[in-house]
């Protein structure tokens, strides 16, 4: 009778079955960075398919340029990305200028290089913050943002904004370093190299963090190559790559910084790399500032360039905090661009996410896209 | 590389029962000594620089309205109204739209004259719409300083080129209108337009019919190369020859 009842019950557990079942995550939801939605596929807890969708925040960013001049596209290049704007502005000034064909003054290199490595830190350190929520832990999103504010001050020293700098200028920078941002920047760099110290021991000290991360998100680096990720994300994976040192722009190439690469593939190895980064960009930031203050006080920054951009086409990249950026553009002689593209890395690094996300649990899918560091700014323009 | 080679090999990580403990007692000393980061907003504001970009500002009576802030805003914020000026007489002058401004600094910045600031302006908030519509008069900002007044600082592709870089304050104010005589045609729009009055119509003969042939000359000291000139022009005789 035991037997039979027991058999029974074997019986009616092998009939259970549990179809899979489709979730969407997002527009607004606390794992997403931003707009956009992952429908994952469950079996279970474990996630067997992923679709991201892209498009919530398109504002027309790319044809919105071919109405406006030269000039004025760099107040919107700024609004690319709200995290690394910089970055944007600084790539459309680069891009113009080689269609241009004009080399800006040393010192605006210098100062570009400065202000972009602020702008990483400054980005990076908003990624950390968002890890730390994302993970739960709340005190290393406050003391992230405690140190971003100094950097945020730098930048206000810097050019009078905050956010939306609109600093980077065709022909070089907007204004010239002041003698009290060119205090604060030694202050600011030793500060957070100690401080930055506390944020990591909160982080890696935790086994709920570093369980958390290691061992999921797993992508190889055929993977990796073949997707297109770029940046942090694909130096984590083994690829040994970074454009600031294997295709340098501006006076990168006269500057003396190692690119972090780890070989796990996995959330903590991108997330050691994006540490690392950070120590990376003061030691750029140090030596830069060095070289501006040799170059001296009366040296020219800015250029007067020609309203008008020949007929050609133009393409630059950089090392955005987020991966490779590009931009091409397509003049014909007049004040306006006939055409500019823009490739942001987060585009091609959401294209991603159902290789990182598949095979693993639904509580890892905020850590996982985490280590991505969204902008959905950019990538939907 | 200072975190990936010296963390592993951290002696404190074979402590790691102590670790937690020495760790926040570390850290709660430090807060205790550690000014607080918070500020009570509305009673105590962050310091901001001179140089900040608020909302712009405006000196009525310098502002010539020429237009240059209208021409480089990027959001079209700004459009010229008519003002009535000190003595009774209707000038043109800049209304901003707060709503729509991007907070670039393109009107302080390209602003021949330094009329239009900056300001460390930042609390704009207001209940309706058109409250958030500057006019002139309401544009003024009390205590502007030299800082507030951005320069364009260029230096001359020709210059850097001759083995002379300087840094030349507003150089496209060296930009000059150039006219293109045969497709003049005596219009004077040119010289109505003028915000500072630097174009006259000098007569160089009569045509065919008996009417005198007028071209505008520019006076180079008064000219601030806004382009009213160029853009009011019927028959596009005039264009902006760039000094580079």
């Amino acid at each position: 009778m035991m037997e039979r009842d027991l058999m029974d019950i074997r019986a009616e557990t092998d009939e259970l079955t549990t179809d899979k079942m489709w979730v969407i995550m997002g527009p607004q939801h606390p794992f997403s960075h931003g707009l956009w939605t992952l429908k994952v596929e469950l079996d279970g807890e474990i996630i067997t398919d992923a679709e991201p969708i892209v498009g919530y925040l398109h504002r027309g960013w790319e044809k919105e340029c071919e109405n406006r001049p030269y000039a004025k596209i760099v107040p919107m290049a700024d609004r690319l990305c709200y995290a690394a704007s910089m970055t944007y502005s600084h790539l459309y000034c680069m891009t113009v200028e080689k269609a241009l064909d004009i080399e800006v003054p040393e010192k605006a290199q210098y100062i570009r290089v400065v202000s972009d490595e602020i702008c990483r830190i400054s980005s990076h350190l908003m990624w950390l913050a968002a890890v730390g929520t994302d993970l739960g832990n709340f005190t290393v999103f406050l003391w992230c943002m405690r140190e971003r504010e100094y950097w945020m001050d730098l930048f206000v020293r810097l050019c009078g904004a905050r956010m939306t700098t609109n600093y980077p200028r065709i022909g070089g920078v907007r204004n010239d370093i002041t003698d009290l941002f060119d205090r604060d920047v030694d202050r600011c760099t030793e500060h957070f190299e100690k401080s930055l110290w506390d944020i990591i021991t909160l982080i890696d000290d935790s086994s709920i963090f570093v369980s958390r991360m290691k061992g999921t998100g797993i992508l190889t680096r055929e993977q990796c190559v073949n997707l297109g990720i770029t940046g942090p994300a694909m130096r984590g994976n083994g690829v040994d790559f970074d454009i600031r040192r294997d295709d340098p722009y501006e006076t990168y190439g006269k500057i003396d910084f190692e690119v972090p690469v780890m070989n796990d593939g996995d959330s903590y190895s991108r997330y050691m790399v994006r540490v690392e980064e950070l120590f990376q960009s003061c030691r750029i930031i140090k030596q830069a500032m060095q070289k501006i203050r040799a170059i001296g006080k009366n040296a020219p920054y800015r250029l007067k360039v020609p309203t008008n951009v020949p007929a050609c086409t133009a393409m630059c990249r950089l090392e955005d905090p987020r991966g490779e950026s590009l931009m091409y553009l397509v003049a014909d002689g007049s004040g306006k661009p006939y055409r500019l593209k823009v490739r942001s890395p987060i585009f091609t690094n959401v294209s991603a996410s159902k290789p990182l996300v598949v095979g693993s649990r639904i509580a890892d899918v905020p850590a996982i896209m985490a280590m991505i560091d969204m902008c959905l700014g950019e990538t939907d323009r | 590389m200072p975190f990936m080679k010296v963390y592993p090999k951290n002696p404190a990580r074979s402590l790691w029962v102590m670790k937690p403990l020495v760790k926040m007692f570390r850290f709660l000393g430090k807060t205790i000594v550690h000014r607080p980061v918070c500020i009570l907003y509305p009673y105590e504001k962050m310091w901001v620089p001179d140089n900040y970009r608020g909302r712009p500002g405006l000196d009525f009576n310098m502002c010539v309205g020429c237009g240059m802030c209208v021409r480089m805003c990027p959001t079209s914020a700004i459009v010229l109204v008519d003002a009535p000026d000190d003595n009774g007489n209707i000038v043109k002058r800049p209304q901003i739209n707060m709503g729509r401004c991007a907070f670039c600094g393109y009107c302080a910045e390209y602003c021949p004259i330094d009329a239009m600031t900056v300001t460390p302006e930042f609390e704009l908030a207001e209940y309706t719409r058109e409250d958030l519509i500057y006019g002139p008069r309401r544009l003024a900002y009390k205590g502007t300083n030299d800082m507030m007044k951005i320069q364009i600082e260029e230096t001359l592709i020709s210059d850097i080129k001759n083995g002379n870089p300087e840094r030349r304050v507003k150089p496209f104010m060296i930009d000059r209108p150039e006219l293109e005589s045969a497709k003049c045609i005596s219009c004077k729009k040119c010289e109505k337009v003028c915000p500072v009055s630097a174009i006259k119509m000098v007569e160089h003969g009569v045509n065919a019919k008996g009417r005198p042939i007028l071209w505008p000359e520019i006076d180079d000291s008064k000219c601030i190369c806004c382009e009213n000139c160029v853009d009011e022009c019927p028959k596009s005789a005039l264009h902006i020859k760039e000094v580079l």
